[in-house]
């Protein structure tokens, strides 16, 4: 007989990061609330700065990803990782460290965002001191990882594994590569890539932050804990390897399917189009795979409420995976882009994929941890049917409001016009939707709660199992199975986890590297224009707090190539004229119309106006008024570094200008006040909304006037 | 492709993780089909736009679509490209006469209610812009006048240009409308600015 070792898992780590998941899912999902009401009631944010939509907007989506989500996956491959392996974790210092690192970092990202620390870059906002805080913390977490994969009691790694290793490499490689930036203050940075680059690797890492943190971690949570809750044999193991390396190859080339029609080249967004379409199949391999574990247990799916969960998550999965490379399509994209189709999309597998796998998986462990049963059946049941109508309130009306709003864009009448020109008719057009949306947030929050209350209840009423004993023969003694079939030669990889980790990395690391290098190097994909000059510093200023202020969250800055844009904005955007932009500003959502041709076109005093209350200029406006800009005196002591750090980054301001940059400041600062003063507006010189506005009317004035030559 | 030889139908892996046993099945014939229609779909589509360039870029549709719509312009009466120069060039501005009709000034209301009080005010007295009942005008007093201030705005005041936001019969209608307010008397009038101007004799 093989000697067998005893040890014992840590379940208090399990724990730990369970509480941590409900706690931030609950704060993400209220935060989310508070700003879809925003929408309809901007006087919600109570004239406060850190309380306004454009500042909460990315502390929502940051918390659900990275504290709800996050913590959601570590809780499960915590618990999964040590018996798929029938090892304890690594290390339980190193465990210590990434959860209160993980939770350090949550709570510092809610301070610096609120307070309008931002890099503008979606889901990736954090400025750099909180990154250096990520990469460490996440390498801390692949070392105890890999550690407890290396002494393993269990020679080959399951495939939820696999996901797990993909996950790590692959969020490390993404984090690391988007965020190099320097550094002009404590929390002030730009990054080192400008205009068309800098959108091509953000949305590389953006698309990629929904493949590597919202789909293939939970992917391997599902592969385990489906099984386990079900009872049943996982359906097809080949299928498990087809469609792990293809999903994990596929993926990273899809980013550009965030930037259709904008003056990112065509050949890259073609990448993004195929890639994704590619991507149906192996995404469905996943869901095949989690649907058809359940045959044989359909009956078992209508009493538990925990498999209930998992059949709606994996479904929601499998709508949301195929919905994607629609979206994908470049004629389905030209009507969906920049509307709420996206956000009703994005929601289906957020609140369907990852909030009900993750609430699957709680009501399964809690009780397992706590050695007792769940407290209530029947309020799990509850939270699963009021979390169901949530969904269904929240994406319906989005899905109406992103279509309606998407062809009041287009519509022309028949003599040639736009017929809703103004373009806050069509936001007015919306607003029930949005009002809808809210109610389906609430009914989830709420659903939310009540699980909450039903795990604390459970949890109560048992005790922690911190140490759980188990017994296994190490791995020395173990024999290589011969008799097990090789399938596809997989069974040999399993076993060997560098070879698995290398070939991971190689199969995460071809499709940015081939779409990155050309637009890189390649002049073609981003001829210059002459007449595109570096910002003025006051206008450096102004961009800088357009990025404090989250002015991003609700305009884009890109006028795609259609008529109805060109007509509503004027002349399509350029690559070239994005050449100077660190970070660039395209936006992905227009709650507000695009501003890439803004300048010029009103006069300085109706942005003042504007920016203090914009229902005085535009009434029924649902942007927020932003009068602190009014109070708070520009920060010009920052001037020098800012230009120095940008000269570094190859925009041609002369060298020493950075001493006499000031002296252009005030001069244009003058001007503008001068300005206001003939409208009867009494500014002064130094205050912030004097750089904002010196922004807007800079933008697109580059090469205003011109048009694309027509076709003879 | 080489035949297999007949799969037994849900083979149990001789294996278990921590419990959990997998199946031996093949992958899914139309599953696999699907895969590979897409990545025929992939390759053609690169092939179709990027290889043989049959297929429109971007720029070419674009083209293509404002050539088509040029094209309609021409066929449509009293068609125009939105921005395109609209009545009231100044030396016209004395022929351009206000609307009288009930239908137009109703129109002409709905326009100015929707876009214009914000700064003169729902009855026309003025708030941030100038009062529009008095006998004071800044810019002109006739409809042509009016039609003018409209079109390219005020921008050193902060009044912008409506012609890229309303189309011309729109601007006829509002600017009849505000001459319809003349006389009228608004609940707090601002004071009067610009010259004082005798209404006889002009459009
Ligand atoms: C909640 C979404 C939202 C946020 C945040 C927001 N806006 Fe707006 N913005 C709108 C909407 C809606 C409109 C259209 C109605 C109007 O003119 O107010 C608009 C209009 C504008 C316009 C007029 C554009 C035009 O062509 O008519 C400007 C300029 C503008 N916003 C600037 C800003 C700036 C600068 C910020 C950041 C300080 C900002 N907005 C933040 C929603 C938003």
């Amino acid at each position: 007989m093989q000697q067998l070792e005893t040890f014992s898992y840590d379940n208090r780590i399990v724990r730990d990061f369970a509480v941590a998941t409900v706690f931030w899912g609950i704060i993400g999902m209220l935060v989310g609330l508070v700003a879809a009401i925003q929408l309809f009631h901007p006087h919600l944010n109570l004239g406060i700065a850190f309380t306004t939509f454009s500042r909460i907007r990315p502390v929502h989506t940051n918390a659900v990803i990275f504290a709800f989500v996050g913590n959601g996956i570590f809780l499960g491959l915590y618990y999964s990782l040590q018996r798929l392996c029938k090892a304890r974790m690594f290390s339980d210092a190193l465990s210590k460290i990434h959860f209160w690192g993980w939770q350090l970092i949550i709570l510092l990202a809610a301070v610096t965002l609120l307070l309008g620390y931002t890099t503008s870059k979606e889901y990736a906002e954090l400025e750099w001191p909180l990154d250096v805080l990520i990469a460490v913390v996440w390498v801390i977490f692949g070392v105890n990882m890999i550690g407890t994969i290396m002494k393993r009691r269990e020679r080959h790694l399951y495939v939820a594994i696999w996901f797990y290793i993909a996950t790590f490499f692959t969020v490390a490689m993404l984090h690391i590569v988007n965020s190099i930036e320097i550094p002009v203050a404590l929390f002030k940075s730009y990054p080192i890539y400008a205009g068309v680059q800098d959108a091509l690797v953000q949305w590389w890492y953006g698309h990629n932050a929904v493949a590597f943190f919202l789909t293939t971690p939970y992917l391997g949570l599902m592969y385990y804990f489906l099984p386990k809750a079900a009872d049943r044999p996982v359906y097809s193991y080949r299928l498990s390897i087809v469609h792990f390396w293809s999903l994990i190859f596929l993926y990273i080339w899809a980013g550009p399917h965030h930037l259709l029609y904008t003056s990112l080249p065509d050949w890259a967004q073609s990448l993004g189009t195929v890639f994704s379409v590619m991507l149906i199949a192996p995404s469905w391999g996943g869901m095949l795979n989690g649907l058809l574990t359940l045959r044989g247990a359909w009956d078992k799916v209508r009493q538990d409420p925990i498999l209930k969960f998992m059949v709606v998550a994996v479904t929601a999965y499998g709508m949301a995976t195929f919905e994607g490379p629609m979206l994908s399509v470049k004629s389905i994209n030209a009507l969906s882009h920049f509307t709420d189709w996206t956000i009703a999309h994005v929601h289906v597998g957020a609140l369907g994929w990852n909030g009900f796998l993750t609430f699957g998986i709680l009501y399964w462990l809690i009780p397992r941890l706590y050695n007792t049963k769940l407290y209530s059946v029947k309020m799990a049941n509850f939270h699963f049917w009021v979390g169901m109508l949530g969904i269904i309130f929240y994406a319906v009306p989005l899905y109406w409001a992103g279509v309606t709003q998407g062809l009041m864009w287009k519509q022309f009448t028949g003599t040639g016009y736009l017929q809703y020109p103004l373009f806050l008719d069509t936001v007015t057009q919306i607003i029930p939707m949005y009002m809808l949306r809210a109610i389906g947030g609430t009914l989830y929050l709420v659903s939310a709660i009540v699980g909450a209350y039903v795990l604390v209840k459970t949890a109560k009423s048992g005790s922690l199992a911190a140490e759980e004993k188990a017994q296994a023969p190490t791995l020395a003694v173990q024999k290589e199975e011969h008799h097990v079939k090789n399938v596809y030669g997989h069974r040999w990889l399993e076993s060997r986890p560098v070879q698995f980790f290398v070939l991971t990395v190689i199969a995460v690391a071809i499709g940015g590297i081939v779409e990155f290098v050309p637009t890189f190097l390649i002049k073609s994909n981003i001829p210059t224009i002459a007449s595109v000059k570096p910002y003025t510093p006051l206008e450096l200023h102004g961009r800088d707090l357009y990025v404090a202020n989250g002015c991003n969250t609700c305009h884009s800055q890109m006028i795609r190539p259609f008529r109805s844009e060109t007509e509503r904005y004027g002349e399509y955007s350029k690559a070239g004229e994005f050449v100077y932009d660190h970070p660039f500003l395209w936006g992905s959502k227009r709650i507000g119309p695009d501003l890439h041709r803004l300048g010029g076109k009103y006069p300085d005093a109706w942005h003042y106006n504007h920016m203090l209350e914009p229902a005085s200029t535009s009434p029924g406006s649902i942007m927020p008024p932003y009068p602190w800009l009014f109070t708070q005196a520009l920060d010009t002591a920052a001037t020098a570094a800012k230009i120095r750090a940008m000269r570094t980054l190859g925009v041609p301001y002369p060298e020493g200008y950075e001493k006499f940059a000031n002296k252009d400041v005030l001069t244009q600062a003058q001007q503008i006040a001068a300005n206001l003063k003939s409208a009867n507006l009494a500014a002064s010189e130094d205050k912030e909304i004097i750089a904002l506005i010196a922004y807007l009317q800079r933008l697109g004035m580059d090469i205003k006037g011109e048009k694309t030559a027509a076709v003879k | 492709m080489v035949k297999k030889p007949v799969k037994v139908k849900d083979e149990l892996m001789e294996h278990d993780f921590d419990g959990i046993q997998e199946l031996d099945n093949e992958l899914p014939p139309w599953w696999l089909w699907l895969f590979y229609i897409t990545i025929f779909w992939g390759l053609g589509y690169l092939v179709y736009y990027h290889v043989l360039q049959v297929g429109d870029s971007s720029k070419e549709q674009y083209l293509k679509e404002m050539a088509l719509a040029a094209e309609m312009q021409r066929q449509t009466p009293g068609g125009g490209m939105a921005g395109a120069a609209i009545a009231g060039q100044e030396g016209e501005a004395a022929e351009v006469a206000a609307l009288k009709d009930e239908q137009s000034l109703a129109q002409g209301k709905e326009i100015y209610q929707k876009n214009c009080t914000p700064c003169h005010a729902p009855d026309g007295g003025g708030t941030v812009g100038p009062n529009l009942t008095d006998e004071y005008w800044i810019h002109g007093a006739r409809t042509g006048d009016v039609v003018n201030t409209i079109v390219n705005g005020v921008p050193v005041k902060g009044m912008i240009s409506w012609a890229p936001i309303l189309k011309p019969d729109e601007i006829l209608q509002v600017a009849s409308y505000v001459i319809s307010l003349r006389g009228t008397t608004p609940a707090s009038p601002k004071a009067p600015e610009g010259q004082k101007v005798d209404y006889s004799g002009i459009n």
